[in-house]
C-alpha cells in the first residue's frame, strides 16, 4: 500500500456513569477460582471500573464519537466518501441485515459517502476495516476522506468476559485521509484462524431459550476449553507473525517501533505480551486498563488517543497498533508519526 | 487501478426443495391474485429442509474454486456478503471464518460486510478488487454468501407484495489478472435516511425480546418514495464517464430478482431490452439476496448474451438506501 494514507484524527466516547469492577463481580456471578497458580481473575485483573451506557444506544456512543472526531479534525462531513463502521459486537438492530453506517451517515449529514459495515475480525476489526479502507483508498482517486468508528454497547450483565476481561461500553471514530503527511499508515495486516471461529459467539435470538428472561442469547459465550487448549498455545505466536508481516510490508524493523498500542484486558495479558517480546512496559499503554478496561475493538483508538494526550508518542515514533480479536484473528498496523 | 482483476468461476448452492409462491402466500396468510403474480413475476423459490447456510455456502466454494481450479491453500481473501441472520450474531460470529476452516484455507484472511441488501455483494466485490490491487502479496479472493429466510417471512411485505425471498449460497472467485469478465470500476452511494427502510427490527438491542419484530421488514411508502431507478441510472452515468465506455456499449445488465416490476422499471430506465437482463432466474429462484447477482451470472454466461470483450453491468439499489453498479468486461 503506498497512497501515503494517515490518521488526520481519532476520537472517543465514554458514557459518563461509571460502575466498579467489585460490583459487576457481584452481579454477574464470577467465578472465584484461580486461573493458574499466580493468577486470580478478580484480584489480578487491574480493572477498577468500567463505563455503562445505560440508557445511550450503541448508535448514540458512535455518533458521539463520530461529530467529536469531525470537530476534532475540522473535517466537513460533506467531504467523507467512505464511512465504515467496524463494531464488533451487535448493535440496535441485526446484522448482517442492517449496520450503523447508515445512521450516521444520516445524522452527521455525509451525503457524499457509501457507507458499510466490516462484520468480521472481533477486536482486531478495526485492522480488518483499516485495510479495506486503505484498500479502497489506495485504488480509487474518488476515495479521499474515509470516517471509520464504532459503537459498543454490551447487554446488562454481560461486562464479564471470563477468563479474559471486563467490559467498557463507548464509542470511537476515527477520519483517515490521503495525502496526509502525518501519521500516515505504512502496513496493515489481519490474519484468521478459521478453525477457533467458535471460541467467543453470541447465540442470538433464533436460538434463544424461550424460557430465558435474562436475555443469555444475547450475552457473549465462550467456549473456555477451547480457548485455553486451542488459542492460548498459538496466540503470541500468531501476534508475533502478524507483527512481523506489517514491518517487513513497511521495510522496518521492530527495533524501530517507538511505541505499542496493545489491549486493555488484563494485568497478566499485558505482561505476557511484553515478555514475549522483550518490549519494555514503558512503551506499551497500558494505563488505560485501570481507567476503563477493555472497549473491545475501540481499545486501539481509545488507547492510541491517550498515548498521544498524554505525551508518549511523539513526533517521529513508529507506532504498532497490535491486537487479538475474539480469539480468532489477529491485526497489526504501523503508523509513522 | 493498473491491475486488472476478474471473475474466474462462480457458483450457487441451491437447495432441492422447491415451493410455489402461490402456496407461500396462502402459509403467511398473505393475499395473492392475479394482479400480485404479475407484479412479482415469481413462480416458485429454493427453500432450506435442515440444510445449515454454511453447509451450502461450502458447497458452493468448493465448486468455484474446483471451476477455478484454485489451489484452497493458496487462497489469499474470503469475503462474506451475506445479508440474512447467520448461524451466530453477527458481527460477533462471521460464516467466513467457519468457512475457512471447512475449506481448510489456511492462509487466507477474512472479511465480511453489513448492510444495503444486494448491493453488499456489490460492496464485497469492490473491496476485494481494492483489495487484490493494491496489495502486492493478494492474487485470489472468494465472495461468498449464504442466506436463509427467517421462517414465515417469505414474503416481504405481505400487506403490499415486493418480493418472495428463496434460500442459497453464492460464491465467486477473483483473480489477479484475469483475462475476463474484469472488473472495471464500481460506483456505490448510500443514502442514509433510508437506512431503515428494509432491516429487521427485533432481535437485538433496540428491541430484544419481541418476536414478531425478529422479521425483515419493509416501509412500502419509504420504499416507494426513495427514488431508487433515478440513483442508479446517474451513478452509471457516473460510472461510464469515468471509464469512457459509452452506454451503447453495454450488452447486458446482472439485475436483483426482486420482481417483475422492479426489473422492468430498471430495463426501461436504462435503456435495455428483456433480451439484456434475465427474468428466468427470478421465475424460478425469487430473490436470494447478493446471490441474484451469481445465479444471473452464471445464466448469462451460459446463454452466450454477452461476447468476449463486450460490456456488462451488474446493479442493485439496495432497496433504496445503498445504490451500487459495477462495470465488467467479458
Amino acid at each position: 500500500m503506498n497512497a501515503r494514507i494517515g490518521i488526520v484524527g481519532a476520537n472517543y466516547y465514554l458514557p459518563p456513569k461509571r460502575k466498579a469492577v467489585a460490583d459487576i463481580f457481584r452481579d454477574e456471578q464470577v467465578p472465584a477460582e484461580p486461573l493458574a497458580a499466580n493468577v486470580d481473575f478478580q484480584r489480578d485483573i487491574g480493572i477498577e471500573a468500567v463505563h455503562m451506557a445505560n440508557e445511550e444506544t450503541a448508535t448514540s456512543l458512535a455518533l458521539n464519537a463520530s461529530r467529536g472526531v469531525l470537530e476534532k479534525t475540522g473535517t466537513d462531513p460533506a467531504e467523507i466518501d467512505l464511512i465504515i463502521d467496524f463494531t464488533s459486537i451487535p448493535e440496535d438492530y441485526i446484522a448482517p441485515t442492517w449496520s450503523a453506517a447508515g445512521i450516521v451517515q444520516k445524522e452527521i449529514g455525509a451525503r457524499n459517502a457509501f457507507a458499510t459495515a466490516v462484520n468480521t475480525g472481533g477486536c482486531a476489526s478495526y485492522h480488518t476495516a483499516l485495510k479495506v479502507a486503505c484498500s479502497l483508498m489506495a485504488a480509487n482517486d474518488r476515495y479521499r476522506t474515509a470516517l471509520l468508528f464504532a459503537g459498543d454497547k454490551v447487554p446488562e450483565f454481560n461486562h464479564t468476559y471470563y477468563p479474559i476481561t471486563v467490559i467498557c461500553d463507548g464509542g470511537s471514530a476515527v477520519i483517515l485521509k490521503k495525502g496526509n503527511e502525518r501519521q500516515q499508515i505504512l502496513a496493515v495486516e489481519v490474519a484468521t484462524l478459521g478453525k477457533l471461529h467458535d471460541v467467543w459467539y453470541i447465540p442470538g435470538f433464533h436460538r434463544r431459550n424461550p424460557v430465558d428472561t435474562d436475555r443469555k442469547w444475547l450475552h457473549m459465550t465462550a467456549d473456555i476449553p477451547k480457548f485455553n487448549h486451542e488459542v492460548i498455545p498459538v496466540n503470541l505466536f500468531m501476534f508475533r507473525k502478524i507483527m512481523r508481516q506489517a514491518l517487513s510490508s513497511a521495510g522496518r524493523k521492530q527495533q524501530e517501533v517507538s511505541y505499542y498500542i496493545y489491549p486493555t484486558f488484563s494485568t497478566w495479558d499485558q505482561k505476557a505480551f511484553c515478555q514475549a517480546f522483550m518490549i519494555e512496559p514503558e512503551k506499551v499503554f497500558t494505563d488505560g486498563l485501570k481507567r476503563h478496561g477493555h472497549l473491545q475493538e475501540t481499545d486501539m483508538v481509545l488507547d492510541y488517543v491517550d498515548a498521544i494526550a498524554e505525551g508518549h508518542v511523539k513526533d517521529g515514533d513508529l507506532v504498532m497498533l497490535t491486537t487479538n480479536g475474539a480469539g480468532f484473528s489477529w491485526g497489526a498496523a504501523l503508523i509513522q508519526h | 487501478m493498473e491491475t486488472q482483476v476478474g471473475i474466474t468461476a462462480a457458483a450457487v448452492k441451491l437447495p432441492a426443495r422447491k415451493l410455489t409462491a402461490a402456496s407461500l402466500f396462502q402459509e403467511e396468510q398473505a393475499p395473492f391474485n392475479s394482479n400480485v403474480a404479475t407484479f412479482l413475476g415469481i413462480e416458485k423459490v429454493p427453500i432450506c429442509d435442515g440444510e445449515s447456510a454454511s453447509t451450502m455456502a461450502l458447497v458452493a466454494c468448493q465448486e468455484a474454486l474446483q471451476r477455478a481450479e484454485l489451489d484452497v491453500a493458496q487462497l489469499d481473501v474470503i469475503v462474506d456478503y451475506s445479508i440474512l441472520p447467520q448461524e451466530y450474531l453477527v458481527p460477533a460470529w462471521n460464516m467466513s471464518n467457519k468457512l475457512q476452516h471447512d475449506l481448510g484455507a489456511k492462509k487466507a484472511f477474512t472479511v465480511g460486510f453489513s448492510g444495503g441488501g444486494a448491493t453488499n455483494f456489490l460492496v464485497a466485490l469492490s473491496s476485494a478488487v481494492a483489495l487484490l490491487g493494491t496489495n502486492e502479496q493478494l492474487t485470489n479472493a472468494l465472495l461468498v454468501a449464504a442466506d436463509i429466510t427467517i421462517p414465515g417471512n417469505r414474503i416481504l411485505n405481505p400487506a403490499d407484495p415486493v418480493s418472495v425471498l428463496g434460500d442459497s449460497a453464492g460464491a465467486v472467485v477473483l483473480k489477479k489478472g484475469a483475462a475476463g469478465s474484469v472488473v472495471i470500476d464500481t460506483e456505490l452511494h448510500s443514502d442514509g435516511s433510508y437506512h431503515d427502510v428494509c432491516y429487521i427490527p427485533g432481535g437485538a438491542l433496540a428491541n430484544p425480546d419481541d418476536p414478531d419484530l425478529y422479521r425483515m421488514a419493509l416501509d412500502k411508502k419509504r420504499f416507494d418514495k426513495a427514488p431508487k431507478i433515478e440513483t442508479l441510472n446517474a451513478m452509471l452515468g457516473t460510472l461510464l464517464d469515468r471509464t469512457g465506455v459509452k452506454r451503447g456499449d453495454v450488452v447486458f445488465a446482472l439485475y436483483p430478482n426482486l420482481s417483475r416490476e422492479d426489473q422492468q422499471q430498471f430495463a426501461d430506465a436504462m435503456g435495455f431490452g428483456s433480451h439484456q437482463i434475465n427474468g428466468d432466474n427470478r421465475e424460478s429462484h425469487g430473490h436470494l439476496q447478493g446471490t441474484d447477482f451469481v445465479a444471473n451470472y452464471l445464466s448469462m454466461i451460459e446463454s452466450g448474451a454477452v461476447g468476449k470483450g463486450q460490456y456488462f453491468l451488474a446493479a442493485s439499489h439496495g432497496m433504496g438506501f445503498l445504490a451500487g453498479v459495477s462495470l465488467l468486461r467479458l
